[in-house]
C-alpha cells in the first residue's frame, strides 16, 4: 500500500490529522480573538481592523485554507467517531468509568457537531449577510447581533462549547503527536488550559460587554 | 509392593549418560548424536504440550530449526503459563561479578543443594548452558536489571555464596516467558508453529510402542481432537496442586504427565516436593491458593513465635523475653537464613507445638521491627516496599506496624516423569522438559534454578537431543485414522462421560480440598511410615468416594470448568498414591523428603546413601494396582557426598 | 479457630452476567452470597459456585489462574470498573474488605467487539496474541546471540523498557476504554523494544505491522481519556501511547 494512504487510513494517522488541523484551528482562533478585541477600542477601531483584513489580496486564499482545515477536521472526526461508537456493540450495563475521563473528553463528539452548527450561523451572520447588502457597518452588525437575547445566547453558548472542546483537545493533540513526557505532561495540560481560558475570556467578554454595557 | 530390580539398577532405565570427563560430556554427546538434515526437518511434525518456559522455548527453537511444530496450551494465550509467576531470578555461571563463580561451582552447588539425589551429568550440562540462556534472553530484549554502567546486575539468592542470579525486579519469570512467547509468536507468524490454545491433552497416542500423537479436548466446545506427529514433548509443569493449596496456579495439573504415565512413561521420585517457608498463611477454609513472598524477606525479618503455648496476646504486647526466635536459637550461625526445608520444618514444629499465631494457629511471625529501628523505615521500604504492599493488600495488616505472618507452602515439585540424558522418557519418542521431568534438582531445588532448567531444556538441550529419536529410528507414516487414535480418543471421552455420569452430591473442589489435606498431613513437610501407610488407605477411600459422589454439572460441549477440574482431580487422586508409595519406599530423609524416623540428633535430614542413592522410577500396572519400582543408581564422581550442616 | 464454612458475616447481592455461548443472548442473574473480609474476590465467587453446585445449578464460568496478579487471566468488570475499585490491582488481588455487608455488586465480562464473549464472564482475547505475532519480538534465533555484556543498555532506558514490559495482557485497558481501544496494550510492547538497542533493527517494521493488526482486529481509536492507565493493574503509563504515535509517524515517513 502507498505509505501515505496507509498512514491516513490508520487509526494513528487519522488522529494525527485531527491533531494537526485542530492545533492549526486553535492558532486561527487566537488570531481571530485578537482581532475581535479591537471592539473594546470602539466601533471605528474594529471596522478599521476588518477593512485591513479585507483589503488583503490573500484573504480568499486564507479563507479557502481555513475552510479546508475545518472540512478535514470534521471529515476525519466523522470517521473516527463512527469507529469508536461501533467498537463495543454490546455495551456495559453498569456505567463504565475509572474516573480519568472528563466531561470535556467524553463530549468531543457532541461539542464538535454543535460547534459546526454554530460555525454555519456565524458565517451567515458576519460573512454572508454582509454580501447581501449594499452597505454595512460590521461593528454595528456585531453590536446588534449580540444585543439581541437570542444572539447573545447563541454566542455565549458557542464560546462555552469552544472552551469545553479545547479543554480536552489541546493536550490530547500533543499526546497524539507524540509530544509527551511524564515530566512535561502537566506543563502541556496547563498550557492548553491557559490558552483555553484565554480564548473563552477573550471571545466571551465581548458579548457580555456589549449586552450589558454597550 | 514389588521392587523390580536389584540394587544394580533396572535394565529398563538406560540413562544414556555419556562417558568421559564430566566437563566434556555434553560436547561429546552432541557430536555423537545423529543429525537431521535441514532439508528433512520440515518433514517432521513435533507436538509440544504446554507453553511455559520449557515448552515455549522448545517450540520456538525447533520451529527456527525447520521442524513443523504444533503447540498446545490450556490457557487462552500461551503467555499465561505459570512460569510467569516466578519472582526471584535465574542463575547463570557468568561470573560477571568476579566473585569466583564458574560452571563447576554452579554444578557443585546444585548437586549439593539437591542433597545428592540428582544425576551429575545432567546437572553439569545445566550449569554449562546456563550462560547461553542469559545471552539468548538479552538478545531477545528481556529487560534484566542493569547497573548504571549499562551492564547486567546480579544478586546473591537463596543463600548462595556468589552473586549469580539475574533478575528483572520481582518478575523474572514473566519477562523470561514473554521473551520465549515472543520467539514463539515470530514462528507462528512465519507459519512454522501451529498454535492451539484452550486445548487440554487428555491422552497420549502410541503406535508400535512409539509416541506418535495426542488427543486433546477443546476447552471451548468440548470437542475431542486427534493430532499426530513424529514426536511428542511434554512441558506441562509440576504436580504441586495435588496438595490443593500451593503457590501453583489454579489450573496447574498433573493430567498430561499422568496420562503419559498410564501409557508407559515411568514416574520418578514423586515424593520430592519443595515447601517454601515464606508464604502468606491461609485465612480460612475457602482459601483457594497460597501466595509466595520472596525469600529475600528473611534477610532482614526475624522469625519468632510466643515462648508459651496458647499465648493469645497481639504481637506487640508480647515482651521480648517471652518471644522465641527459634531459628536464631537453634541455628546460631545461619539464623533466619537457613535453607528452605529447614526453615519450613521448624515452622511446622512450633505450630504443632501449639505456639502458632494468627486465627488458624498455622503461622509464625516474620518481624521487621528491629530492622526498621536499625536501618529506618525508608531503607526497609526501598528493599521490600512492593512485597509489603502485596502483603497488606492480601491480609489487611500493615507489616511496618505489626509483624508479618508467614507459613510454609508447597511451591515446586522436583519429581516428575523419568527421562534419560536426552530428556526422553521410557516411552520412545516422548520427551519431557522442565518441571514435568525429574532430572536436575534431585531432592531439593535451589532458588533461581527452576527458570534456568526450563529454558536450558527448551532452548539448548532438546534441539540437539531430539535427533536421537528422529534420525535414530525408522518412523512409519502415521495418520489420525490409525486405530490407536480411535482407541485413545474413546478412552478419554469415556473418562469424561463417566465423570459427568456420577451425578453425586459433592463439588469437585470440596473433594480436591480433602485430597489436599491428606497429602499435606501425611506427605507434607514431615513423613512417617505409619502416616504414609494410613494416607494411602485414606486416598483409596477418597478416590472411591469421588467416583461415587462427585457432581459435575452443565454441558460437556461448551466451556465446562468443573468438568476440566474433575478430570484433573481424578488424576491427582491416582497420582497421590504413587507419591505416597515412593515416600514410603524411600526409607531415608533427603532434601524435601523428610522422614521423621531418619533424622540426626539435631533434627536434620539423615540420608542413607548406601541404600538410597538412586532415582526411583515407578511403572504403572493398571488402575488400583500397585506400581512397580525401578531404580536408576546415581553415582557421584565429581561431588563428594557430605552431610549438610547449618549450625 | 478456622472459619469452618468459608461463610462469613458479609451478606452480598451479586448481579452476574450469564451467557450460554458466543452470540447467545445474555442476562444478569441475581445471587445472594455470604463472604468475609479476608476472602479474595475470586474466592467469594468460588463460594458462590460451591452454592450453585450444591443447588444443582451450573456454576459461573470466569477466567482465572495464578491468583497472584501476574498471569493476566482474570477479567471482571465490577460495577463498571475493570478489575474493580482499587487501582493497580487485578481482580484476583482484590479482597472483600473493600466491600461492606449489604452491598450490591454487578459483575460483567470485558466488553469489546474485539473480545467476543465465550461463556458467562469469559471472553476471547486472541486478538492480543495476533497483535503480538505481527511484530512483538526481536528476531533472533536461539544460539545466535552475542555475549550478554556485548549490548550495554543505559539503566534509565532499561528501567523504562521494564516499566512497559510489565504488561500482563489482561485487556483491562480495552475494557476500560470508552472506545475499546487497544493502544495501551500495543504501545507497551512497541515501547519496550523502541527503548532497547535490541529492538532497533526492526523498529519501523514492528510498529507498522502491530498497529495495522490492531486496526484490523476491530478495536476503537484512542481519544486520550486515559481511562486505560487508571484501569491497568501494572499502571502502565499512557506516555507509551505517545511514544507509539511518534514511532508510527516516524516509521511512516521512513519506510516505503
Amino acid at each position: 500500500m502507498n505509505p501515505f494512504v496507509r498512514f491516513l487510513t490508520s487509526s494513528i494517522g487519522r488522529k494525527y490529522v485531527m491533531a494537526v488541523t485542530g492545533l492549526s484551528l486553535t492558532l486561527f482562533l487566537l488570531v481571530h480573538m485578537a482581532g475581535n478585541l479591537t471592539i473594546y477600542a470602539g466601533n471605528q477601531a474594529f471596522n478599521d481592523y476588518a477593512d485591513l483584513l479585507e483589503s488583503n489580496p490573500l484573504l480568499p486564499l486564507a479563507e479557502a485554507g481555513l475552510a479546508g482545515l475545518f472540512l478535514v477536521h470534521v471529515a476525519f472526526a466523522v470517521g473516527l467517531i463512527a469507529r469508536n461508537k461501533t467498537s463495543r456493540e454490546e455495551g456495559y450495563k453498569a456505567e463504565l468509568g475509572m474516573g480519568r475521563k472528563t466531561v470535556a473528553s467524553t463530549t468531543m463528539w457532541v461539542t464538535g457537531p454543535l460547534l459546526l452548527v454554530f460555525l454555519l450561523i456565524h458565517i451567515w451572520d458576519f460573512r454572508i449577510a454582509k454580501e447581501l447588502v449594499e452597505e454595512y457597518d460590521l461593528a454595528e452588525m456585531v453590536v446588534e447581533r449580540l444585543k439581541s437575547p437570542i444572539g447573545f445566547g447563541i454566542y455565549v453558548t458557542a464560546i462555552a462549547l469552544v472552551g469545553l472542546h479545547m479543554w480536552h483537545a489541546f493536550q490530547s493533540a500533543f499526546q497524539t503527536l507524540g509530544v509527551a513526557h511524564p515530566r512535561y505532561r502537566a506543563l502541556i495540560t496547563h498550557t492548553g488550559r491557559l490558552i483555553t481560558a484565554l480564548l473563552v475570556a477573550g471571545f466571551g467578554g465581548i458579548p457580555f460587554y456589549l449586552f450589558f454595557l454597550g | 509392593m514389588t521392587i523390580a530390580d536389584s540394587p544394580a539398577g533396572s535394565a529398563r532405565l538406560d540413562s544414556k549418560v555419556p562417558s568421559g570427563p564430566m566437563s566434556e560430556r555434553w560436547s561429546k554427546h552432541k557430536f555423537d548424536l545423529k543429525l537431521v538434515n535441514p532439508a528433512n526437518r520440515r518433514k517432521f511434525d513435533v507436538i509440544v504440550v504446554g507453553t511455559g518456559l520449557a515448552g515455549a522455548s522448545a517450540a520456538a527453537t525447533l520451529a527456527e530449526m525447520g521442524y513443523k511444530v504444533k503447540a498446545f496450551c490450556t490457557h487462552d494465550s500461551p503467555r499465561r503459563a505459570h512460569s510467569i509467576a516466578a519472582q526471584g531470578g535465574i542463575n547463570a555461571a557468568k561470573n560477571y561479578k568476579g566473585d569466583g563463580d564458574s560452571v563447576h561451582r554452579l554444578f557443585y552447588d546444585t548437586v549439593k543443594g539437591g542433597d545428592y539425589r540428582s544425576r551429575e551429568s545432567n546437572v553439569h550440562r545445566l550449569a554449562e548452558v546456563s550462560v547461553d540462556i542469559i545471552d539468548q534472553c538479552v538478545a531477545q530484549g528481556v529487560p534484566f536489571a542493569r547497573e548504571y554502567g549499562g551492564l547486567l546486575d546480579n544478586r546473591s539468592f537463596g543463600g548462595a555464596q556468589v552473586a549469580r542470579t539475574f533478575y528483572a525486579r520481582g518478575q523474572t519469570g514473566q519477562q523470561l516467558l514473554l521473551g520465549a512467547y515472543g520467539a514463539m509468536n515470530r514462528m507462528i507468524e512465519a507459519g512454522r508453529i501451529e498454535m492451539h490454545t484452550r486445548r487440554e491433552m487428555v491422552d497420549l497416542v502410541k503406535v508400535d510402542g512409539i509416541a506418535r500423537g495426542i488427543i486433546t479436548r477443546n476447552l471451548s466446545n468440548g470437542e475431542y481432537e486427534r493430532h499426530s506427529a513424529h514426536t511428542v514433548l511434554l512441558c506441562t509443569g509440576g504436580y504441586g496442586n495435588v496438595f490443593y493449596l500451593s503457590t501453583n496456579a489454579k489450573n496447574s495439573n498433573v493430567t498430561a504427565a499422568w496420562r503419559a504415565h498410564k501409557r508407559g512413561a515411568f514416574m520418578a521420585n514423586p515424593c520430592y516436593t519443595q515447601i517454601h517457608p515464606t508464604c502468606i498463611p491461609r485465612s480460612g477454609d475457602y482459601q483457594s491458593k497460597l501466595t509466595l513472598m520472596s525469600e529475600s524477606l528473611r534477610n532482614d525479618g526475624r522469625v519468632w513465635v510466643p515462648a508459651t503455648k496458647g499465648d493469645q496476646r497481639p504481637a506487640q504486647d508480647i515482651p521480648e523475653a517471652e518471644r522465641d526466635y527459634y531459628l536464631e536459637r537453634k541455628y546460631p550461625s545461619f539464623g533466619n537464613l537457613v535453607p528452605r526445608d529447614v526453615a519450613s520444618r521448624n515452622a511446622k514444629t512450633v505450630c504443632d507445638d501449639g505456639r502458632g499465631v494468627g486465627p488458624t494457629g498455622e503461622a509464625v511471625y516474620l518481624d521487621f521491627g528491629d530492622a526498621i529501628r536499625r536501618d529506618g523505615r525508608a531503607a526497609i521500604e526501598a528493599r521490600y516496599g512492593n512485597l509489603f504492599e502485596m502483603y497488606e493488600r492480601i491480609t489487611g495488616d500493615n507489616p511496618y506496624e505489626v509483624p508479618m505472618r508467614i507459613y510454609p507452602a508447597v511451591h515446586y515439585t522436583m519429581g516428575g516423569l523419568w527421562v534419560d540424558y536426552n530428556l526422553e522418557s521410557t516411552v520412545p519418542g516422548l520427551f519431557v522438559l522442565g518441571e514435568a521431568n525429574f532430572s536436575d534438582h534431585g531432592a531439593n531445588r535451589l532458588g533461581a534454578s527452576a527458570l534456568m532448567q526450563g529454558l536450558a531444556d527448551g532452548y539448548f538441550v532438546i534441539p540437539a537431543t531430539i535427533a536421537s529419536h528422529l534420525a535414530g529410528r525408522v518412523l512409519e507414516d502415521v495418520n489420525t485414522e490409525h486405530d490407536a487414535f480411535a482407541e485413545a480418543e474413546a478412552n478419554a471421552r469415556g473418562r469424561a462421560e463417566a465423570l459427568m455420569a456420577v451425578n453425586g452430591t459433592r463439588s469437585v473442589d470440596s473433594m480436591h480440598r480433602e485430597l489436599g489435606n491428606i497429602v499435606w498431613n501425611y506427605c507434607g513437610m514431615e513423613r512417617t511410615a505409619e502416616g504414609l501407610t494410613e494416607g494411602i488407605a485414606k486416598i483409596r477411600d477418597l478416590r472411591a468416594q469421588f467416583w461415587e459422589d462427585v457432581r459435575v454439572l452443565g454441558d460437556p460441549n461448551t466451556v465446562n470448568q468443573d468438568l476440566e477440574k474433575a478430570g484433573r482431580v481424578a488424576d491427582f487422586m491416582e497420582f497421590a498414591e504413587v507419591m505416597f508409595h515412593d515416600g514410603l519406599t524411600r526409607d531415608e530423609s533427603c532434601g524435601g523428603h523428610f522422614r521423621a524416623e531418619h533424622q540426626t540428633e539435631e533434627g536434620e535430614a539423615k540420608r542413607d546413601d548406601e541404600h538410597f542413592a538412586h532415582a526411583a522410577a515407578w511403572e504403572f500396572q493398571g488402575e488400583g494396582e500397585l506400581p512397580v519400582e525401578h531404580r536408576e543408581p546415581l553415582s557421584f564422581e565429581e561431588v563428594k557426598l557430605t552431610t549438610r550442616s547449618y549450625k | 479457630m478456622i472459619q469452618k464454612t468459608g461463610h462469613g458475616d458479609m451478606k452480598l447481592t451479586l448481579e452476574v452476567w450469564r451467557q450460554a455461548a458466543p452470540g447467545a443472548p445474555g442476562k444478569f442473574e441475581t445471587y445472594e452470597v455470604d463472604a468475609n473480609e479476608h476472602m479474595s474476590f475470586l474466592e467469594m465467587l468460588d463460594v458462590l459456585n460451591q452454592q450453585l453446585v450444591e443447588r444443582g445449578e451450573e456454576p459461573v464460568v470466569f477466567e482465572h489462574d495464578c491468583r497472584e496478579g501476574i498471569c493476566g487471566s482474570c477479567n471482571l468488570t465490577i460495577d463498571g470498573k475493570p478489575h474493580g475499585p482499587r487501582e493497580r490491582t487485578t481482580v484476583c488481588q482484590l479482597h472483600m474488605r473493600e466491600y461492606r455487608s449489604g452491598d450490591r455488586i454487578r459483575i460483567e465480562p470485558w466488553r469489546a467487539n474485539a473480545f467476543p464473549i465465550v461463556k458467562d464472564l469469559m471472553v476471547d482475547r486472541s486478538a492480543f496474541d495476533r497483535i503480538q505475532q505481527a511484530g512483538g519480538y526481536v528476531s533472533v534465533n536461539t544460539g545466535a546471540a552475542p555475549d550478554a555484556h556485548a549490548i550495554p543498555v543505559a539503566k534509565q532506558n532499561a528501567d523504562m523498557a521494564f516499566d512497559a514490559a510489565q504488561c500482563i495482557g489482561c485487556g483491562a485497558c480495552v475494557a476500560a476504554c470508552p472506545n475499546a481501544s487497544a493502544m495501551l496494550f500495543t504501545s507497551a510492547k512497541v515501547s519496550q523494544f523502541t527503548l532497547l538497542p535490541q529492538g532497533q533493527p526492526e523498529r519501523e517494521r514492528r510498529v507498522l505491522a502491530m498497529v495495522e493488526t490492531m486496526d484490523e482486529e476491530g478495536f476503537g481509536n484512542c481519544s486520550n481519556h486515559y481511562e486505560c492507565e487508571a484501569a491497568c493493574p501494572k499502571a502502565i503509563s499512557v506516555t507509551n501511547i505517545a511514544r507509539m504515535n511518534r514511532e508510527y509517524a516516524r516509521a511512516s515517513l521512513k519506510r516505503r
